[in-house]
């Protein structure tokens, strides 16, 4: 019986091109519905049917998706004495990174360190944490995989999105750890926790947007690897993990959101350390009793324009090159 | 519903020699251009740009089994990618209705890290095999591949034997609607080998449609309906399996050979009599040719080959030399031939050649001929030893 009737026709609308319009003698069709299929002569369907197709064949591949998560997370820790260990160590590493950095700095401008800032160090260093890891396995999903990609059919979307689920269990490892350690750090309940969701949901989004254009874009051009190690290593520097974006000062905070991953990380740090409900804008009033703008429910929107965009935009752009993978490489 | 089957029509592709990108500069536009879909009219080549297929036209039905033959190059490999989805063809297009099981390296998707069992799930799912279906064929597809005791051993260690059928028996549980095999009927040893065979006539027999890409002729022959002979991109020829095998073995040997300098031509094949012969019968038939000049080379001056035209597969070679016969010093001569034929019923060709044996090849081709072998005295096997059997008068 046939599973696949729908995409099946898609195909045949995808895959026709029109015209024997070669030096060649040739017996191809002429464009038109036998040949051109549902998608009429133009030949490529829309954005819209390119999504619900990328969609379907997910679905028809979803056993596939999650065995290559299960391969990529039983992989990692293989042969290793740590284990899943490592789930938990890197984190930390991150938080006890920006503990030193924060003492540091606490130390030179004469305060002192705050519980409350290593917890927010600690939150955001798990989406942090998630994104590094996520795009560094993803990036070179394709390219490791070139075996699969030249000799078997199924949606090469799936490379990218399994290692980003195989990096997203890794982060829940890590989270269930940081939910244990959070109360120590002075860390309540508060409704506010109902964003974390939607956060989580925002940067699971824009890693795996981001993910599918580098795996892709790597599998053409292999010096994208170095540059995604590059960016990765000094992103650090350009994005609020160790240190909160209002450092910055009112223009600075402006500029530092406008990375994508800042409104997130400082979201999340707002919403769990502060209980702070994210569409009500956040002005503090600092030491020397000015009035600072923290937070806005603007830069929410704007990240979310990205996650979303950045998704779809990747899945489409992917899908579209996807049939090029194989000649390509 | 779709039907299941597979339709390919007036598929085109072209391929690049040489590294694809030569420079940024032209690859860039060329990209955006694609992702951005407008693709430029695809029929024109530009330099360094070849036809690796042209005008492939065919379709499989139910119950029908296709082989696909010819020569390295020749585009059966890029054939079965479009039809599996992993190329798209310049022009024309492919449709394949229902579910594809495609036997084509069937150990792909294996981690060197994981477990036999592990890797089963994944390849299975690499391959587009629903969950529940691997989860109720994994003993069957482990007792297949007659490893259990290794299933929990990580497949780093298996050998190479191993490894290979334990990914034939998940591809050949797959339970597919249209089945696509390419060279995968040689895995593991030889008793692996007759029972993964067996497996795929099963499957071929059954009645779904079947393409077969295979270099064992013989496989072919005893698999497929119809074959296609492909050359250089294009259906050479497209009939029933053991004709298109006839011409391709036929075409293959009639490969051009410098024989400028030999010393003796062959000309004529003659049979004397019909061309059908009884299985272990006499054939009887006369070549004639000239010496041209004196023989100074070591050179096997008539030399001949019954090839069977099913499998391509030379099963009987000879020459003047091992029969003991003297070529004329200079001029015109003929030879008369007499073959008894012990083989069984079948189509074969007769080739003449003049064999160079220490360079093993044909110095210059000469004339063949088909000639048919019918039902004889009845026998099973590949010899006919003309048995002949009588009740003993004295049975102690």
């Amino acid at each position: 019986m046939s599973h696949r009737p729908d995409s099946a026709t898609a195909m045949t609308g995808r895959q026709s091109v029109p015209g024997p319009d070669g030096p060649l003698e040739s017996s191809t069709p002429p464009a038109g519905p036998a040949v051109a299929g549902p998608e009429g002569a133009k030949g490529r369907p829309g954005f819209a049917a390119e999504l619900r197709e990328i969609v379907q064949d997910l679905w028809h591949y979803r056993e596939l998706l999650y065995q290559l998560t299960l391969r990529d997370v039983r992989i990692r820790y293989k042969q290793a004495i740590m284990g899943f260990g490592w789930a938990l160590f890197m984190p930390s590493l991150i938080v006890l990174s920006g503990f030193l950095v924060r003492i540091v700095m606490a130390h030179l401008s004469g305060t002192t360190l705050e519980t409350s800032s290593v917890a927010g160090i600690a939150v955001k260093a798990m989406p942090w944490g998630f994104f590094v890891g996520a795009i560094g396995f993803a990036t070179g999903s394709l390219t490791g995989n070139l075996n699969l990609v030249t000799k078997i059919y199924f949606p090469r979307e799936v490379l990218p999105l399994a290692s980003v689920l195989a990096m997203g269990f890794d982060t829940l490892i890590g989270t269930a750890a940081l939910i244990a350690v959070l109360p120590l750090l002075g860390v309540t309940l508060s409704a506010a926790l109902l964003w974390v969701p939607v956060l989580a949901l925002l940067v699971f989004c824009f890693t795996a947007g981001v993910s599918l254009l580098l795996s892709c874009a790597n599998l053409f051009f292999r010096d994208v690897k170095y540059i995604v190690q590059l960016l990765l290593t000094f992103g650090i520097f350009f994005t609020p993990v160790f240190f909160d974006a209002v450092m910055f000062g009112p223009t600075g905070l402006h500029i530092v959101m406008l990375n994508p991953l800042a409104p997130l990380l400082e979201g999340l740090r707002l919403s769990v350390v502060q209980g702070h409900h994210l569409l009500v804008p956040l002005i503090e009033t600092t030491s020397s009793g000015q009035q600072v703008l923290v937070w806005s429910p603007w830069y929410l929107g704007y990240s979310a324009v990205w996650a979303v965009l950045g998704l779809l935009g990747g899945a489409v752009l992917f899908h579209r090159a996807e049939f090029l993978f194989a000649e390509y490489v | 519903m779709t039907a299941p089957g597979i339709e390919v029509r007036g598929v085109w592709k072209k391929f690049r020699r040489g590294e694809i990108h030569d420079s940024l500069r032209d690859l860039v536009p060329a990209l955006a251009r694609r992702v951005l879909g407008r693709i430029p009219k695809s029929g024109a080549l530009a330099p360094g740009e070849f036809w690796a297929l042209q005008d492939i036209d065919f379709e499989v039905r139910p119950g029908q089994a296709l082989g696909i033959i010819g020569s390295n190059g020749a585009g059966k490999s890029t054939i079965l990618k479009t039809m599996t989805r992993i190329l798209r063809p310049n022009r024309g297009y492919c449709t394949v209705g229902g579910r594809i099981g495609a036997l084509i390296e069937v150990a792909a998707g294996f981690h060197p890290d994981l477990t036999g069992r592990e890797n089963v799930f994944l390849q299975g799912a690499i391959m587009g095999m629903p969950a529940h279906l691997a989860r109720e064929k994994f003993d069957a597809i482990v007792e297949f591949s007659g490893i259990a005791d290794f299933i929990d051993t990580p497949v780093k260690r298996y050998s190479s034997g191993m490894h290979a059928r334990l990914g034939f028996s998940i591809a050949a549980h797959l339970d597919p609607d249209v089945l696509i095999i390419d060279e995968v009927l040689s895995v593991g040893d030889f008793a692996f080998q007759r029972k993964a065979f067996d497996r795929i006539a099963t499957l071929a027999k059954s009645g779904i449609p079947v393409v077969v890409v295979s270099h064992q002729l013989d496989r072919i022959a005893a698999l497929c309906t119809e074959a296609l002979l492909l050359e250089r991109g294009r259906i050479a020829h497209r009939g029933p399996a053991a004709d298109c095998i006839a011409t391709y073995v036929l075409g293959d040997n009639r490969a051009p050979v410098d024989a400028a300098d030999c010393p003796v031509r062959l000309e004529r094949l003659a049979m004397a009599g019909p061309s059908e012969v009884r299985s272990g019968d006499w054939a009887r038939f006369r070549i004639s040719g000239t010496v041209l000049r004196p023989v100074t080379e070591n050179l096997e001056l008539v030399a001949l080959r019954i090839r069977a035209l099913q499998t391509g597969e030379v099963v009987f070679a000879t020459s003047s030399s091992h029969c003991e016969v003297e070529l004329p010093p200079i001029g015109p001569f003929a030879v008369d031939v007499a073959l008894q034929l012990n083989v069984p019923a079948a189509n074969y060709v007769i080739e003449t050649n003049v064999w160079d044996p220490i360079r093993h090849r044909d110095a210059s081709p000469g004339p063949t001929t088909r000639i048919e072998v019918t039902e004889g005295a009845s026998f099973y096997g590949p010899v006919q030893m003309n048995a002949g059997m009588a009740l003993a008068r004295d049975p102690s």
